[in-house]
């Protein structure tokens, strides 16, 4: 565009944010200057608005106009949930830090190289600029306040079976934000699944995190999202992904707590034979925002992408869908399809799809449909005239209209422990009949 | 056991059934034939409980109780089973899942243990057999890409699983080649017992010679019109009910 986009966003906060990073410069090596440009960026962009085409159905201008401090250590560590299924690792982060006596890196360290960004950025300073990223405001304040994540490599050939699980618990955090970026590399061959676990209490913070991952040769990584941030939590999370020859990147987005949550997946397919499923499924509560962005790039010929989103949104809930495909000229055979379907629970839910293929070779084959219906009453009085009670029938009803979108999460253990979480949800959000 | 009291029955403020009244006794199976529109699936759909259907007057009565008082799901937790003219296909969820849930919901409301998983498969498997259902349907979604015959057996199972007091059945011989109404007729035999009862509503005589009945209620125009032995549906099927009624 040939004008500098207008800033939304009053001086204090962005004077705020400058205050933080000054604090945080030194705490990783390498990246003060990043810091550096990412604020300046952002003091000209300012955080996103739902006048932008990629935030029209995201509103934080509770974000925009407060500044939130950074997130402090709780005087207490909070309740550490079971896991899901068996992993080959877990890794703990409460309130935005690494907490090594709650983590256990089981046998990987032995296969793979897991470290604390810190470490990897001391270690490789001639990497560091593999981590700076544009993107939108939120991903630069991301780069500016950023603290700790980590850096997981597989090397070339080396299959992790069990999940690769890091947690991020936040307690006692109210009116403050963690900034936390994660790097996966997938060396030639090897495969992984990726557990990203969100786990919150009803405080009023933001947890806003980046997850880098550079898919090479033949790699296959899953990556898989359960977002079950507190009640009054905002939660931003982005994805970028590039994907290298014949590689595979899996991404199911689970979506069940924040009032506001946002998951954005930008991924590039570079070398031919990449390809990418992001499958998501998001659960809206009363009152609450659901909102999944994803960006399949098609740089090259022969790569395929894959997208199935389930949404389901309560009373005044709403679950968005943006699902973006570009094919560059002369990236031929390219073949991406798109499924989006939203479930109502009542009058007052909302639901918004809206796909976009931007195609300039001719040679393609790229499919999307969207629907958004109700609860099939039919269906209801089927299960009920069966002897099942109506609560009971309505969560079948809408566990079957999630499931399609779990099918790709690459670990039947994990697949099922997360069914297990969306039958905790429909428990605790029952739903409403349209009557 | 159902003791139907002058029934009105309306649906969209349009009165369907104009006072029927009607007894069925333990070890008694009736049936009811009609012409379409004649108010036969208004019937069933309303001892079942769908909330569509607005009683405006008279009862129906189960064992005693006021069945209006009860929710669809607690009517079959009583012994009550509908089953439909057009079973309901549900994408996404087994026909175990389905058949183990609503066994369970029937246990829970009559306060007793759920049926365990082992138990539950034995069961399920043995009333498939007795019905001829190939046992890989038992893990298929409910009623998707079922035939119309198939999606019957199905409800015969369902039945066979669920061992109600009085079973409904609506149209279950409607589409049926001869081969999948002996199957039914074969299903509804079985559960013809004397501590059970069966409602058959029905449009044609067919699955009367297979399933003898012992009393026949010729409906026309939401109401009773004539009472007899098996003998009235040979008769109806004979003379066609303008003459028979």
């Amino acid at each position: 565009m040939g004008f500098e986009e207008v800033r939304h966003m009053p001086d204090t906060v962005i004077d705020t944010y400058q205050d933080q990073m000054q604090q945080l410069k030194g705490s990783l090596p390498g990246w003060d200057s990043a810091r550096d440009h990412a604020l300046d960026r952002l003091r000209t962009i300012g955080l996103p608005t739902t006048r932008g085409e990629d935030w029209r159905y995201s509103d934080i201008k509770a974000i925009r106009s407060t500044a939130f401090g950074l997130m402090k250590t709780p005087a207490r560590n909070p309740e550490v949930p079971e896991a899901l299924c068996d992993g080959a690792a877990r890794l703990v982060f409460i309130n935005g830090r690494y907490h090594e006596g709650l983590s256990d890196l089981g046998d990987l360290w032995q296969a793979a190289s897991v470290r604390p960004l810190a470490n990897h950025l001391m270690a490789n300073a001639d990497r560091v600029s593999e981590m700076r990223q544009g993107g939108d405001g939120i991903n630069l304040l991301n780069t500016a306040l950023m603290r700790d994540g980590f850096v997981i490599s597989i090397p070339a050939g080396i299959e992790i079976d069990d999940p690769i699980e890091i947690l991020h618990l936040t307690s006692d955090a109210e009116g403050t934000s963690a900034h936390i970026r994660h790097l996966i590399e997938m060396g030639e061959g090897a495969s992984a699944t990726v557990l990203e676990r969100f786990v919150g209490d009803d405080t009023g913070y933001w947890s806003n995190s980046m997850l880098q991952a550079r898919i090479t040769e033949g790699a296959t990584l899953n990556h898989v999202r359960l977002q079950e941030e507190g009640a009054n939590a905002t939660h931003t999370a982005t994805a970028m992904v590039s994907v290298g020859a014949g590689g595979n990147y899996h991404a199911t987005n689970i979506s069940l707590g924040g009032s506001l949550a946002r998951f954005e997946a930008r991924v590039r397919l570079l070398v031919d034979e990449a390809n990418a499923t992001v499958d998501g499924v998001a659960l809206a509560g009363t009152g609450e925002s659901h909102d999944m962005l994803v960006h399949i790039d098609h740089r090259m010929p022969n790569t395929t992408s894959d997208q199935i989103f389930r949404t389901v949104a309560d009373a005044r809930g709403k679950s968005s869908f943006q699902g973006k495909v570009t094919v560059a000229t002369d990236a031929q055979h390219v073949n991406a399809d798109q499924s989006f379907k939203a479930l109502l629970l009542d009058r007052t839910a909302e639901a918004n799809a809206k796909p976009e293929l931007e195609i300039f070779a001719d040679d393609v084959k790229c499919s999307h449909g969207a629907t958004v219906g109700e609860l099939d009453e039919k269906a209801l009085f089927y299960l009920t005239s069966r002897g099942i009670d109506p609560t009971k029938a309505r969560q079948m009803l809408v566990e079957a209209f999630t499931d399609e979108a779990f099918d790709r999460t690459g670990n039947d253990a994990l697949a099922d422990g997360i069914r297990a979480r969306v039958a905790d949800w429909m428990i605790n959000h029952t739903g409403r009949s349209n009557d | 056991m159902l003791t139907v009291k002058d029934l009105h029955v309306a649906v969209d403020d349009k009165e369907i059934i104009k006072g029927l009244s009607l007894e069925i006794k333990p070890g008694e199976v009736h049936a009811i034939m009609g012409l379409n529109g004649a108010g036969k699936s208004t019937l069933a759909n309303t001892i079942a409980g769908r909330d569509d259907y607005e009683l405006t007057s008279g009862s129906i009565e189960f064992e005693g109780k006021d069945l209006m008082e009860l929710e669809p799901h607690e009517r079959v937790g009583e012994g009550l089973f509908l089953g439909f003219q057009y079973p309901v296909e549900i994408p996404g969820v087994s026909n175990l899942n389905f058949m183990r849930t609503a066994l369970n919901g029937v246990r829970k409301y009559r306060g007793e243990d759920e049926v365990s998983a082992a138990e539950f498969m034995k069961l399920v498997r043995a009333k498939a057999s007795e019905l001829k259902m190939d046992p890989d349907m038992l893990k298929r979604f409910v009623n998707v890409g079922f035939s119309g015959g198939e999606k019957k057996r199905n409800e015969m199972v369902q039945m066979a699983v669920l061992d109600p007091k009085l079973a409904v059945l609506d149209e279950t011989d409607s589409g049926l080649d001869i081969d999948a109404l002996k199957v039914v007729a074969d299903g509804i035999n079985a559960q013809r017992r004397d501590d059970t009862a069966i409602l058959l509503i029905t449009h044609y005589q067919r699955l009367l010679n297979y399933v003898q009945p012992d009393v026949v209620h010729v409906m026309i125009d939401g109401k009773i019109v004539k009472t007899g032995g098996p003998e009235l549906a040979a008769e109806l099927e004979e003379k066609g009910y303008a003459e028979v009624a």
